[in-house]
């Protein structure tokens, strides 16, 4: 590891202008992903900027639109919240999901949305990759296993390794940010770019900008939602596919539905296409088994990720199963 | 002279582990918690490329640099040799992670620092990932004597196997692949070293400090008797721990800088340059009649020892193991070939070549029975080796300590209660309810499968104990093996007190210290209980003559006559005592020394066993949960039953690893190992352990030790083929490629579809 | 350069610790390499073993991925805080008495791991101890040796 100046700003502002100024400057949430890429040296911060003193970004609050989720509020924070359990249960099952105790007891939302990807060509640091600033994927023709089937482009094969993000982006969630000193609001969606945006990066944040809080709205709150993880061990391990769905009925109709995808994407994967054949349709005219072979039509298999498709089509009949019954 | 009504017997009791409070309390102290004053730590630079020529190296930069105290390179550590294919550096890289250089500075961070700014120049050379590759004409040559080992494979054979597949009805082949996992012990490997004018002192972690010292002074050119190998407690090491440069490279860094120097391998760095278990590709056939006997066998092993050789001989011979012995079978034969690769070394790793064999061979056994229209267990029941060994005349001349892996046949076991672990085990796990657990329709699919294993029984080197009685009262135990983490100090305690009639809490071991401990071989091969085990129970016995002279003396008798060993001393039929320390103090130091050499000439140490597991897969995820597994093994007496039993139940959790996460990634187009961390190799974490039911045969063995014979390693051997063999009672797809993961599973199962 | 090193003041084991350390220092450095309180280890340094684990304001969590610069005023918790001289916590009676450790190496993660469910629960699951030490590796494989002990441990503190 690099030697690094550290700072302890209590204001965004401030904290602002440390990460867009002179030298290369990171937010320092939980640091479970920031110190193993700076122990790795795939980063070599001059500064680190810590939010833990950062007004504003901590705290759960209820209000009549939804619920607003500080992004240093820890992962732990979220998987023990009754209410959340109870009122939007597949960002609880996120939540459990995700790493370990240890880590969930640090680990920020704000992070896990941030985080970089798992790629081992882009984690090592004898690979110039495209993500990196060099000229070529080493997925392609390489050891891509956990590489995408979606979204890569002829470009980059990351799968974006984030549970959270797909929850929020099938609970159509929206991100807070701080930049250019004002507070911004977008849907989630559009927060996460894929490589044909700029492979250097997984989401909007340039430099300066910071992640404040997530907000999800109540319109997706009341029906039933889940979040389905395919992992090859039960413990310590990120996607190898997973589905978040969310989706409301009244008298047989469905008035709300909420699908993506992760594991398979350089972002969590919106299924747009299969929420248009499901939402004003009623229950029981869907055929969940076809709508599932047809949603990732345009998977484009590397070689040996394969499994990949077959696990997202499964895992998706099993949600809606769960969601529309 | 012993009285047994004193007091219950330890062997047979869960003597608490000696150890083990210590290790709760934090306070025991592993390589890397040891400091000493002014120490420096080094860093080493690691290959970049697969297979390359050192051209030059220019460590002047890095000298520069303020912290740093000196760098070793290729060209300036001399001819000496860790290993005979190793040099202690090389002017030759080998794998990406092949050390190259190594830097003493004041801390980790200067260290890592310098490491940045050596400049060195290579000849990168064409480069082999893969056996197939190293072994086609024309390659280049990973070491000078070629990339096939000895050129060509070994060959064991009993009888003749043309003409045994000449009298089957029925042949049955196959082939099947199993991959380079590494053992990730929780310790990365360290050492410490430190001299005194000419005299080293090394502390590594170690299971075999004898053989460490003699390696040390090989290649530093030393006088072993000015080195001292002392072994801190060891962080798991499953046999892998440790053959490497570490050492040496740590003991050269002090030498010059006339500092003690600390050489810590990062997780990464484990993973690169420790050992892991050789991957194998086996082509086996196996011919029988129509009413089930077994006429051949004829097994080809080729296994991937990476960069180096390290253990290969001794594990690919013991791949063939199975082959050659678990069936009663006139006509066998084995080829195992090891290959060089530009790839991280194999080396030890718990039960060597033995689950590498046996997968290939308990699976096989399954397709012959199905072939037969045989229930597997019964095809088992039929032609397991038995009792009285393999069909065929004894070659070893009769005055001969019996290999523990023999090929020929004529000679019994000492003991075999293989038929007994079948019978027992498949009642544990309801084998006669398999066929009603099968779900034809729904994706959740059940199964139950089988496999049985041989393995070695214990008979290692020759072993020396000492022992003595000191003026505390309290008795010595002085050896020179290693506890790996087994609790083999515990197990010859216990064995060494009851010999001698006293309860163990009065019995300490001392190991761990070249300096004051006896040669003694290292900790491998299953061998430690046994051959330890033997050493301490003469010592004991022979202690306890010396002891009960002393006190016939110091009570004023002529004659030994009547006087027997008790807990707290020493007493005679008509009342008088002496109590331990009294006798110590009267008679001064009482000790003896002992050298066996275990073994016997009339009977093969073998261990044996069968293992069940019920499953339940997914077949639309390829998911696989193992809902109960049963564990049935012969390893003769069990010395302390609740340490066997963790034994057998963490060996078969961690060849869950084995069988369902575990593999090392390598890219193919740069050698580089992708998955050299605890997140990407995925070993078994407390979510994956299934619930294991152990049951130990009624069996004591004439040979070993209070009749025991070895464990340690045996619970490795046969979780994957009866993994593999559920699987295919439950899906009816045969998986024949390690591990199986959900991809794995899925891709086989697509034949289903 | 001074600014990459900073003064951190912070608790441990209930004693008060004032140290000058490089900014890249974690909270697992500083246990080893200051305080020589080695019991917590670095299996990894990457937090995917949970052979560092220590508590930090009663909650478990992997040391090396703490920056000792963030620590302040907290109160940290290790292994070597556990046992009160000769007088062993449950934990750590029940570890011995179950077999709890075979090489011991990831004995003092694991007895951390699980000391914040044995501080909140009378009684616990099987379900529930392995969700708690799901973060923690054991290449032995003593697992079920581990849940026992905990399971035993809580059932001394039942006991009073």
């Amino acid at each position: 590891m690099k030697t690094f100046t550290f700072y302890k700003p209590t204001e965004l502002e401030g904290a602002s202008k440390l990460l867009s100024g002179v030298g290369r400057g990171y937010l320092l949430a939980g640091g479970t992903d920031l110190m193993t890429e700076m122990k790795q040296g795939v980063i070599e911060p001059e500064l680190l900027i810590s939010a833990s003193d950062i007004k504003d970004m901590s705290g759960i609050v209820w209000n009549d639109s939804g619920i607003t989720i500080g992004s240093m509020v820890t992962l732990d924070e979220i998987a023990s919240d009754t209410n959340i359990e109870s009122r939007i249960k597949s960002l609880a099952e996120a939540a459990i999901s995700i790493a370990t105790p240890q880590i969930r007891n640090i680990a920020t939302l704000g992070g896990n949305l941030c985080q970089r990807p798992r790629c081992w060509y882009y984690r090592n640091v004898r690979f110039n990759c495209l993500k990196k600033g060099g000229d070529k994927c080493f997925a392609i023709g390489g050891s891509n296993k956990y590489n995408a089937i979606l979204g890569g482009g002829d470009s980059c094969y990351i799968v974006h390794p984030s549970d959270s993000a797909t929850v929020l982006v099938a609970l159509k969630a929206k991100v807070d940010i701080f930049r250019n000193f004002q507070r911004v609001t977008m849907p989630i969606r559009d927060f996460f770019i894929g490589p044909e945006v700029d492979v250097t990066r997984e989401n909007i944040l340039e430099p300066g900008d910071i992640l404040i809080s997530v907000q999800i709205p109540k319109e997706s709150m009341g029906g039933k939602n889940v979040f389905l993880k395919a992992k090859e061990r039960q413990s310590m391990d990120f996607a190898i596919a997973s589905i978040a769905a969310m989706a409301k009925m009244e008298n047989g109709l469905i008035t709300e539905v909420g699908i993506a995808a992760g594991g398979v994407a350089p972002t969590p994967w919106h299924l747009t296409s299969t929420e248009r054949k499901l939402i004003g349709y009623c229950v029981d005219d869907i055929n969940v088994q076809a709508i599932s072979a047809e949603a990732f039509a345009d998977a484009k298999i590397l070689g040996q990720n394969g499994y990949k498709l077959q696990l997202a089509q499964t895992y998706l009949e099993r949600a809606l199963n769960l969601v529309l019954r | 002279m012993v009285d047994q009504n004193a007091h219950p017997p330890s062997v047979g009791t869960s003597f608490q582990r000696v150890d083990l409070r210590d290790k709760v309390l934090g306070i025991a102290k592993y390589t890397a918690d040891l400091s000493l004053p002014d120490m420096l730590h080094a860093r080493v630079l690691r290959s970049p490329h697969p297979h390359a020529n050192i051209l030059s190296i220019d460590v002047q930069p890095a000298l520069n640099m303020v912290g740093v105290h000196d760098i070793l390179t290729p060209f300036n550590v001399g001819e000496g040799k860790v290993a005979p294919d190793v040099p202690i550096l090389d002017t030759k890289v080998r794998f990406v992670g092949d050390e190259i250089a190594v830097v003493a500075a004041v801390n980790v961070y200067e260290a890592d620092a310098a490491i940045d700014l050596i400049k060195v120049s290579y000849e990168v050379l064409p480069f082999s990932t893969n056996m197939d590759t190293s072994m086609k004409k024309g390659n280049p040559k990973i070491h000078t004597q070629g990339n096939v080992v000895n050129g060509g494979p070994i060959v064991e054979a009993r009888g003749n196997v043309e003409e045994g597949f000449d009298q089957a009805d029925y042949i049955v082949e196959d082939s099947f692949t199993t991959p380079g996992h590494h053992p990730a012990s929780l310790e990365p490997r360290a050492a410490l070293a430190s001299w005194d004018g000419t005299r080293l002192t090394m502390w590594k972690p170690s299971r075999g400090i004898h053989a460490d010292k003699a390696i040390l002074a090989s290649a530093l050119d030393v006088n072993p008797n000015n080195i001292t190998v002392i072994g801190p407690v060891m962080g798991g090491g499953y046999g892998s721990k440790d053959e490497t440069r570490t050492s040496v490279l740590a003991a050269l860094l002090s030498m010059r800088t006339g500092r003690p120097v600390k050489l810590e391998l990062s997780r990464e760095e484990e993973f690169l340059a420790g050992r892991r278990r050789h991957s194998t590709f086996t082509k086996i056939k196996m011919g029988v009649k129509k009413d089930g006997t077994v006429t051949a066998v004829h097994a080809k092993t080729v296994m991937d020892t990476g960069a180096y050789l390290s253990s290969g001989p001794g594990v690919v011979r013991r791949a063939g193991q199975g082959a050659l012995y678990l069936y009663r079978c006139p006509n066998v034969k084995y080829e195992g070939q090891i290959v060089y690769t530009n790839t991280p070394t194999a080396g030890s790793y718990r039960a060597l070549g033995a689950p590498q064999g046996h997968f290939a061979l308990e699976s096989l056994s399954d397709q012959v029975a199905d072939k037969l229209s045989i229930d597997p267990l019964k095809f088992r029941l039929m032609n397991h080796v038995g009792p009285e060994g393999q069909p065929g005349e004894r070659t070893t001349p009769k005055n001969q300590i019996i290999d523990t892996q023999p090929v020929e046949g004529g000679i019994p076991f000492s003991s075999n209660e293989l038929r007994q672990c079948l019978i027992l085990g498949a009642d544990a796990i309801g084998w006669e309810r398999r066929d009603q657990i099968q779900t034809p329709t729904g994706f959740i699919k059940r199964g139950i499968g089988m496999s049985m294993f041989i393995y070695r029984g214990g008979p290692g080197g020759q072993s020396k104990a000492k022992m003595s009685l000191d003026e505390d009262g309290f008795f010595t135990l002085n050896v020179g093996f290693m506890d790996v983490g087994e609790g083999s100090s515990t197990v010859v305690l216990q064995m060494a007190a009851d010999t001698l009639g006293v309860l163990p809490q009065i019995v300490r071991l001392n190991s761990g210290n070249t300096d004051n401990t006896p040669q003694s071989p290292m900790t491998a091969g299953s061998t430690l209980t046994f051959s330890a085990g033997q050493a301490a129970v003469r010592a004991a016995n022979q202690l306890a003559q010396i002891v009960i002279e002393a006190a016939s003396e110091v009570i004023g008798l002529t004659d030994t006559e009547g006087l027997y060993i008790t807990p707290e001393g020493v007493c005679s039929a008509r009342g008088d005592e002496v109590n331990f320390t009294d006798l110590a103090k009267k008679s001064g130091l009482l000790k003896t020394t002992v050298s066996v050499t275990p073994g016997s000439r009339d009977y093969i140490v073998n261990s044996f066993g069968a293992h069940f597991a019920e499953i339940e897969v997914d077949i639309e995820t390829g998911y696989v949960k193992v809902i109960k597994y049963v564990a049935a093994h012969d390893s003769g007496t069990i010395i302390n039953p609740r340490m066997a039993e963790s034994q057998v139940r963490g060996g078969i959790s961690q060849m869950m690893g084995f069988t369902f996460l575990e593999d090392m990634e390598i890219d193919d187009l740069s050698g580089v190992t992708l998955n050299a961390s605890f997140l990407e190799h995925k070993s078994p974490t407390i979510m994956e352990y299934p619930e294991i039911e152990v049951i130990f045969a009624d069996s004591i063995d004439p040979v070993g030790p209070f009749g025991a014979k070895s464990l340690g390693e045996t619970p490795c051997i046969a979780p994957a083929p009866t993994i593999a063999n559920a699987l295919y009672h439950a899906t009816g797809v045969r998986l024949n490629h390690l591990p199986f993961t959900p991809d794995n599973v899925l891709t086989a199962l697509r034949k289903l579809r | 350069m001074e600014n990459n090193v900073t003064q951190v003041a912070f608790k441990i084991n209930g004693k008060e610790h004032t140290l000058d350390i490089d900014n890249r220092f974690t909270l697992l450095d500083i246990l080893r390499d200051k305080l020589n309180l080695t019991g917590a280890k670095k299996g990894c340094d990457l937090g995917e073993c949970g052979a560092c684990t220590v508590t930090l304001d009663g909650k478990a969590v992997n040391s090396c991925q703490i920056l000792a610069v963030k620590i302040a005023s907290s109160e940290i918790k290790t292994i070597e805080g556990l046992n009160q001289g000769n007088i062993l916590h449950p934990l750590q009676i029940s570890f011995i008495e179950n077999d709890g450790g075979q090489c011991g190496y990831c004995t003092p993660g694991f007895i951390m791991g699980a000391y914040p469910l044995f501080e909140s629960r009378r009684n616990v699951s099987v379900e529930e101890i392995r969700l708690a030490l799901a973060g923690n590796l054991c290449r032995c494989n003593a697992y079920g040796a581990i849940i026992d002990s905990v399971v035993g441990a809580i059932g001394i503190k039942a006991d009073g």
